[in-house]
């Protein structure tokens, strides 16, 4: 079963084209230009460079966040567009989760970290066990503040293997806090892969064996929404009293 | 070859620049077969104003539905599409990104040229959905919540842009005034509505009109006017009569914006007036340019209010004309926030 993924929730623009999870094309740009205006002239070199047409494609897989709010938006609006044309069904997978690919098969517990800005990173934790076929997700993704993120990640007793985008910015106060039981992998192991993202897609298409409706996974609400809620709060808050 | 019929040009238009998510599908430059709107007014009601990042997140769950609706009120397939037309600008960038990245992949995976539009153009064009015998050359006004130009047209395509707002846009203004006012949002018919009850007379605001013979605009100093009444009453502890603000501020708004129409239309000679803009919905200024036009055999043209507000119908109506001139936008088309009409 030949598919596409589109990962467009990082600076990284990362397409590939499988076949039964196995990587046939791939495409990474981590360059100053923008998801729109790499995204789809690397899509069709791709289906160019590798022989294949549009109408041999039988899935699209995408990733659905968090990540950037307008990467994550760009990646769905394209995956859906041609989805809707090819009449294809679509899979949407976490970026945590794709990334957890990264670390296959490591003992350590594999922590992704996504920038999130605001010194805050989008996080997660898995483990690969010896008779595991995917990485267990043993913390749920979250938007925690870097300090506490690692001030979690020191109560635990294993060692942890970071990912990310941000693993290579932090290295330093990721090895300050954590010391020997921390593992940064270098950039060019660890940034978002099509390969990653092309074998989550592929567990999760056998897991649920159907498509599915795919919408934006940002995990925060937008500062209006939360200004608006806490300024709800303060007016509720006074009419208490 | 036979006789056989014409080929039809069938353009799919789309539009997410700011609140709206909206497709049709348009046959022919003329034949509009749908015509969907999802609005987010109500989403962005409560904070006062449109927010980026919500109308961004509102487009993203939109955009599919609409589209499909779209196609399926025309009871056509992306095979029988010519082209798929799409805003690239201006307008909010993250709603932009989602209406151009979606059309994008649709053109590409069916095979067919993609249109990037100008939204300022769009607004123009949607006079040509409901009028078939406009003969060029045109003058346009186009007042919308970010812009206000005088343009004048001498075919498709071919433009020469007379004059535009240094400041303020005029909706910018009425939203602004609207809101200083409590009328909440969107401020243009809010203001409409609260000024029937008023005094266009009540206040005397000032006039921009600029240097003589100038079809540039400037309203920036009018809202401060009504802002500088507002807050000198409130020192005194005075509360001035809201629908007679409104209805001198609107009447003010408007008198600019008809004595500069009229200008541009002595300097060029042309006899055609198009109104494009949300603004152009405002039945004080359509009123007031009827009734002046009428004096001097110059024809009036504007849309139905529903082509007045962002739609698809109108970036589709563009894209048709964009389409017989064999344009096509490269996969790279990015959004441009900042986009403008230049004379061309
Ligand atoms: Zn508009």
């Amino acid at each position: 079963m030949k598919y596409l993924t589109i990962d467009t929730t990082t600076k990284v623009s990362a397409i590939a084209l499988a076949e039964d999870g196995k990587v046939v094309a791939e495409g990474f740009l981590h360059t100053s230009k923008t998801h729109s205006e790499r995204i789809m002239p690397m899509l069709d070199q791709l289906f160019a460079a590798a022989a294949w047409t549009l109408s041999e494609l039988e899935l699209i897989g995408v990733v659905r966040g968090p990540g950037s709010f307008t990467g994550i938006r760009i990646g769905i609006a394209t995956a859906q567009g041609l989805a809707q044309v090819l009449n294809l069904p679509l899979t949407g997978i976490l970026s945590l989760d794709a990334l957890a690919w990264a670390g296959w098969g490591r003992n350590e517990d594999i922590v992704p970290i996504l920038d999130a800005r605001k010194n805050e990173w989008y996080t997660a934790r898995y483990r690969w066990t010896a008779e595991s076929t995917f990485a267990e997700c043993l913390m749920t993704p979250q938007a925690l503040s870097i300090s506490e993120c690692l001030e979690q990640l020191k109560e635990l007793e294993q060692r942890i293997c970071f990912v990310g985008d941000a693993a290579g910015k932090a290295k330093q106060e990721i090895e300050a806090a954590l010391g020997d039981r921390a593992i940064v992998l270098p950039d060019y192991l660890s940034l978002p892969r099509g390969a990653y993202a092309a074998q989550e897609v592929w567990r999760r298409w056998q897991e649920i064996g159907a498509g599915e409706k795919v919408e934006p996974y940002y995990i925060r609400f937008s500062e209006a929404e939360v200004n608006w809620a806490k300024k709800e709060r303060a007016r509720k808050g006074e009419n208490h009293e | 070859m036979t006789g056989s019929q014409e080929k039809q040009i069938t353009i799919l238009g789309i539009e997410t620049s700011c609140d709206e998510t909206s497709a049709a599908v348009l046959v022919n430059g003329v034949n509009l077969r749908s015509h969907i709107i999802s609005s987010q007014i109500m989403t962005h009601q409560k904070y006062g104003g449109v927010v980026p990042e919500i109308a961004s997140r509102e487009h993203s769950l939109h955009i599919r539905p609409v589209v499909e609706q779209s196609l399926a009120e025309a009871n056509v397939g992306f095979k029988d599409l010519s082209a798929i037309a799409v805003t690239y600008g201006p307008g909010l960038v993250g709603s932009l990104l989602v209406g151009v990245s979606g059309a994008k992949a649709m053109a590409y995976a069916a095979g067919i040229p993609l249109l990037g539009i100008n939204h300022l153009e769009g607004h123009i064009y949607a006079n040509f959905l409901e009028h078939q015998d406009l003969e060029f050359p045109l003058l346009a006004l186009l007042v919308s919540g970010g812009h206000t130009h005088l343009i004048v047209f001498k075919d498709h395509g071919r433009y020469e842009v007379l004059g535009y707002t240094r400041d303020d846009a005029a909706g910018e203004a009425l939203d602004k005034v609207a809101r200083a006012l409590g009328l909440g949002y969107p401020g243009g018919p809010q203001i409409q509505k609260t000024a029937q009850e008023g005094n266009e007379q009540a206040f005397k605001f000032p006039r921009a009109m600029l240097e003589p013979g100038s079809l540039d605009f400037s309203f920036s100093g009018m809202k401060s006017a009504v802002l500088n009444a507002l807050n000198s009453a409130h020192m005194r502890g005075e509360t001035l009569n809201v629908p007679d603000l409104a209805a001198s501020f609107q009447q003010a708004v408007v008198d600019v914006l008809v004595h500069k129409a009229l200008l541009a239309l002595q300097q060029t000679g042309v006899k055609t007036l198009l109104l494009a803009g949300g603004v152009a919905a405002n039945r004080l200024l359509r009123e007031t340019l009827e009734y002046e036009l009428a004096r001097q055999n110059v024809r009036l043209v504007y849309p139905s209010p529903v082509f007045c507000t962002d739609n698809g119908a109108m970036i589709a109506a563009a894209g048709y004309y964009h389409f017989l001139a064999g344009d096509a936008a490269p996969w790279t088309l990015n959004a441009v926030p900042g986009l403008n009409l230049k004379s061309q």
